[in-house]
């Protein structure tokens, strides 16, 4: 019988013994592996998302984030200067405008009716360039002309906003305390923002933006989204040049930025709960054989006494702890999985998360780190109870054994 | 090396095993030389405490002395490694324990094939040997029991069986019948002749005088020394 096999049959001897280690590495192989999805899932998620608006370079006025710093001013000079650039293929200006929205009191529930203000909050993005727009149209169609906006799922499904209705639209141009008169827009499509900050998003044309703020707005944008005909690096030196008083930015650069920033917080929690759930499993795996190496000692040193070799009773050891990591590793996949969900659910809910980003994203490589971890834990957690095991004195033992 | 009809297949010659104590070294053997050679049927008697067990550890090769000789089969034990010293156990010496030691989540069967299945007996011969065990000891009808279904009895003849797995040339018994009624004490030692008889030289370790009254050499021990060396 091989040590395998013989580590199977002490396993499901002590039945309740070993239904403890299992369960104990499955919770914590399930944290673990959340913390592996959480420690790259923003990065991954950001880079998603970065990727799916279908644009390569950001241009801000001071090489902060979108809505970070000041605006481009004469945004449509800088577009006409970008677009003519050989290394650009599309731009696209974006504005960010705050704003609220009236809806129908029969589109709100009976319970929300008396509670809620008649006009509810939106953020509006308005773009001047040729579409394809950074949204993804899921109803409907996309704006095409004046007065015309589309709007995102939760607005639509929140407010009852319904394709073909009219909006009186109030944006803040200048300043919060503005209050200009509404317009009226027609809403031509439900669309997902990819980077969209709140809970309702507003998309239109910069002009329909323009036309509701009556000329109380400057031309202005928070930045220019560029998508390069070849090499993007290529592309944002030549915007630079261009521009020198701009700063573009790759996605990548964006990424890089985020993870030097904001994301760290993620990766260290990330990185001190990964330490302290493995340093659980080694302290119970550990405590679990070295109970059951003690419990079992007159029969070790039997064993040994009837030829088997020192490495041979290790081995035994060690593919017990190698036994309960690999059905603990293998039940916490499942319970990893469901609590990223409840998790990234929750952290979700978080304001300022745009709402196509994800906490815990899954990557193969999480899945190897996760078994990599867990089978050196497996090793380390073995390695007292096996120096137990290797240094057992035969005859002592066996002496005790009767004595006891 | 092989055994020649010569060279005896242990041989302790003025060996002594002291244990280091926090009072100071306790010496349970002290100069004691013994010759077992093939066939042989030796009892080791003598009150609790004068080293038997201590004696039967060095014949078996699971402790060395702390001073003398001791030659199996003319390989100076001391010499081996300890992979070594595995290795002449699984093929040379038999154990068979007061307690049995069987492995309580292995069928009989299990237990008799484990040492085999160490010993790289492929798997259709160590079922074949391990039934012909089980029969020789009276237990064929038991093999897929495991101990806990079995009888103390059954257990000891399982752990016999066990011990005889790979063909020994030395089988040590330590108080084989001290956890066992006398009349299933008188059928174990009946097994014992029969193993003896059939060639495997055999020492026993006993308080027991009519265990001990069985073999053909009684080796009485005192305060660690040889009291007296019998043959009958």
């Amino acid at each position: 019988m091989r040590a395998l096999a013989f580590a199977w049959r002490s396993l499901v001897r002590q039945p309740a013994r070993t239904a403890l280690g299992v369960l104990g590495v499955a919770a914590v192989g399930a944290l673990l592996f959340d913390m592996l999805l959480l420690s790259d899932g923003l990065v991954t998620s950001m880079r998603d998302v970065l990727d799916r608006t279908g644009f390569d370079i950001r241009v801000t006025a001071t090489g902060e984030l979108p809505r970070g710093g000041s605006r481009i001013p004469n945004a449509s000079a800088v577009l006409k200067t970008f677009a003519a650039l050989p290394e650009v293929e599309r731009v696209m200006a974006i504005r960010f405008a705050d704003g609220t929205v009236g809806v129908a009191p029969r589109s709100r529930t009976s319970v929300e009716n008396d509670a809620r203000p008649p006009y509810d909050t939106v953020s509006v993005q308005a773009v001047d360039g040729d579409a394809p727009y950074p949204w993804t149209v899921l109803r409907g169609r996309d704006v095409s002309g004046l007065n015309e906006v589309v709007v995102n799922e939760a607005m639509a499904q929140d407010l009852g906003v319904a394709l073909g209705a009219s909006l009186p639209l109030r944006p803040q141009c200048l300043s919060r305390s503005e209050v200009l008169p509404p317009t009226t827009v027609r809403v031509v499509g439900i669309v997902e923002f990819p980077l969209a900050l709140g809970d309702f998003i507003v998309g239109s044309a910069m002009a329909t933006l323009d036309a509701a703020c009556g000329g109380n707005s400057s031309d202005e944008a928070e930045a220019m989204l560029v998508r390069a005909t070849g090499d993007v690096d290529v592309a944002a030196t030549a915007l630079a040049r261009a521009r020198p008083d701009l700063r573009p930015m790759t996605n990548a650069q964006v990424l890089g930025r985020l993870q030097r920033t904001g994301f760290t917080y993620f990766q260290q929690i990330s990185a001190v709960l990964t330490t302290v759930t493995l340093a659980f499993a080694l302290l119970l795996i550990t405590v679990l054989l070295t109970v059951s190496v003690n419990q079992r000692v007159g029969e070790i040193a039997a064993l040994r006494a009837l030829g088997l070799s020192r490495a041979r009773v290790v081995a035994d050891v060690l593919c017990e702890s190698l036994l309960i990591v690999g059905f603990g590793g293998l039940l916490s996949l499942p319970l990893g999985f469901a609590l990223a969900q409840g998790l990234d659910r929750i952290l979700k809910d978080m304001p300022g998360i745009p709402s196509a980003m994800h906490f815990f994203v899954f990557q193969p490589q999480a899945l190897a780190w996760h078994g990599g971890l867990l089978a050196l834990t497996a090793f380390i957690a073995a390695l007292y109870p096996m120096r137990l095991v290797a240094g057992l004195p035969i005859a002592t033992t066996l002496r005790n054994e009767v004595t006891s | 090396m092989t055994s020649t009809p010569a060279t005896p297949i242990v041989r302790a010659d003025r060996v002594t095993r002291a244990f280091a104590m926090a009072s100071g070294p306790v010496i349970a053997v002290r100069d004691v030389s013994l010759a077992i050679d093939a066939g042989d049927y030796l009892a080791v008697r003598g009150p609790s405490g004068c080293g038997k067990s201590t004696l039967l550890h060095m014949l078996g090769c699971v402790d060395t002395p702390s001073e003398g000789t001791l030659e199996f089969e003319g390989r100076d034990v001391a010499k081996l490694s300890d992979r070594e010293r595995s290795l002449l156990r699984l093929r040379a010496i038999g154990f068979v324990f007061q307690r049995f030691f069987l492995l309580p989540m292995l069928t009989a069967a299990e237990n008799v094939e484990l040492p085999q299945s160490e010993a790289g007996v492929g798997r259709r011969d160590r079922q074949a040997r391990t039934r012909e065990l089980l029969d020789y000891v009276g237990l064929a009808a038991r093999a897929d029991h495991r101990p806990s279904q079995l009888s103390g009895g059954e257990m000891q003849r399982v752990a016999i069986a066990r011990a005889l797995a790979n063909k020994p040339r030395l089988l040590l018994a330590d108080e084989p019948t001290g956890e066992l009624d006398q009349t299933t004490g008188e059928h174990i030692a009946e097994l014992l002749d029969r193993v003896n008889a059939d060639g495997t030289a055999l020492v026993i370790v006993t308080h027991d005088h009519t265990l001990a009254s069985r073999a053909r050499r009684v080796v009485t021990l005192r305060d660690g020394q040889v009291e007296s060396d019998q043959a009958r």
